[in-house]
């Protein structure tokens, strides 16, 4: 039996590697208040960061659906711990304004028209990484969303490994300098700044130049406003897929006779994706700021308090879904809240669901067997926010 | 025209209703409905735009017969 985790180390190293224990040990408990980041972690807050954890799905799928009494935008860490991001930091009607300006990049359609060169990137990171062990993290999982996003945005893909650094340093709150990660947010804050006054004299087909161009209700929008878009997306489109891919092929390596099925079955594509959000999503946990006194699972919430989401334990909520521990394919895979609920609902979802796909096809298509490799696999611990791989080597082998 | 949701295909993230509200609701288990039998023509362009948008392609738009 694992030992018991006390509320207060949800944030601690080991429990960011390996979460589950502690959701199913705290979840029927919840909500309960604890410490989220211990005091003197973000500057000009002096005593610890508590935060009320909801791990049941109810109050997880009800939460992210009542925007009016739990606020993105109202988080006291704004300003001090992260700049202002667009949307995911936002309350309507300022939230409704931006993401209409975005959501036309990420429908379906144009996600699917976007489909073959991913595709192209998929197969050239491929070729380059060659077959046996790799380790897939650097060879493949950061590359390839990092390229996508780029190219959405309209910078260079080559610039990848800063990027990536960039986001690490965005997300790591709780484990990097606070100097240092601030001065790598003003690096990332400096690029697109520059990238932003140039599509300003001369305009690109991408993401930058339409927010440049854009107008809301008959205004340009300011140059922190365009900025927080960039940083948003790189953050989002990065970490978040990557640790997707991450997960879902490490769940394949373990389980070969659902590769052999899923070689000659390619209609178990999405249900696995599906499943993989489910069971081992990227994304576990984000917050919201009570505006009224709220009453959840009869536990009284006073308002001002932040309160965090734990998107992973509502994911395997027994009370929800049946045999929550298992992957399994034959369950409703419709009522994952991996993506979130309502108005706040993961813009890149479409976008997510495509790369996996497109790249769980391109590894079916090359290696007969995946099987977990010689070198160890880590989990990331730098951010309680996502769960995912720092490394990741593989087995990638087999004529094919 | 009318409006067709596919709740095979519908995951309850209750875009519709958030950006329509004049065209969907959504009830408490996140469920669209749609509200308007028969759109005019008034609504085309908002009745496009949540088909595009909705993330499960889950929203079809059906021309009526005369």
């Amino acid at each position: 039996m694992d030992t018991m985790i006390s509320p207060d180390n949800l944030s601690t190293r080991e429990v960011i590697a390996n979460p589950y224990p502690a959701y199913q040990q705290l979840r029927d408990r919840s909500p309960f208040n604890y410490v989220d980041l211990p005091a003197g972690t973000v500057p000009g807050i002096e005593g610890p960061i508590t935060s009320w954890a909801l791990m049941k799905y109810p109050d997880v799928y009800g939460v992210l659906r009542d925007h009016e009494r739990f606020s993105s935008a109202r988080n006291p860490l704004v300003g001090k711990a992260f700049p202002p991001l667009v949307l995911i930091l936002d309350d309507p009607p300022r939230h409704t304004r931006f993401r209409r300006l975005v959501n036309k990049t990420f429908t379906l359609k144009r996600i699917e028209a976007l489909s073959p060169w991913i595709t192209s990137v998929a197969n050239e990171l491929l070729d380059e990484a060659g077959r046996g062990e790799i380790e897939i993290v650097e060879r493949y999982t950061i590359p390839l969303p990092v390229k996508v996003i780029a190219r959405l945005l309209g910078i260079p893909g080559e610039d990848y490994e800063t990027f990536k650094q960039w986001s690490d340093a965005f997300l790591s709150l709780a484990s990097m300098d606070n100097d240092q990660r601030m001065a790598s947010i003003q690096e990332m804050v400096g690029y697109f700044g520059k990238i932003a006054a140039a599509r300003r004299t001369e305009s690109a087909e991408d993401l930058i130049t339409a927010l440049v161009e854009a107008e809301v209700e008959g205004e340009k929008l300011e140059e922190w406003e365009i900025l927080g878009f960039c940083m948003l997306l790189l953050i989002a489109g990065n970490e978040t897929t990557t640790n997707l891919m991450g997960n879902l092929f490490n769940i394949l390596a373990a389980r070969p006779k659902l590769w052999e099925q899923l070689r000659s079955d390619r209609s178990l594509v999405d249900p696995v994706i599906e499943e993989t959000l489910r069971y081992e999503g990227p994304v576990h946990r984000l917050s919201r700021v009570t505006t009224a006194d709220v009453e959840l699972s009869g536990v009284q919430i006073p308002a001002g308090e932040i309160v965090t989401v734990y998107f992973a334990a509502a994911n395997r909520d027994p009370a929800e879904f049946l045999d929550p521990d298992e992957f399994r394919l034959d369950r409703d895979l419709r009522n994952h809240v991996a993506f979130g609920m309502g108005i706040h609902y993961c813009l890149g979802a479409p976008l997510a669901r495509a790369e996996a796909k497109i790249s769980l096809n391109a590894f079916l298509d090359r290696f007969p067997v995946i099987k977990p490799g010689q070198a160890p696999a880590v989990r990331q611990t730098m951010t309680p926010v996502v769960y995912g791989f720092e490394r990741l080597p593989l087995m990638l082998d087999g004529e094919g | 025209m009318h409006l067709v949701i596919d709740y095979k295909k519908c995951r309850k993230a209750a875009q519709c209703s958030y950006l329509h509200p004049e065209l969907f609701k959504a009830d408490q288990a996140g469920s669209p409905k749609v509200l308007v039998d028969h759109p005019g023509e008034e609504l085309r362009e908002a009745a496009e735009e949540a088909v595009e948008l909705c993330p499960n392609g889950a929203i079809s738009i059906v021309e009526d017969e005369d």
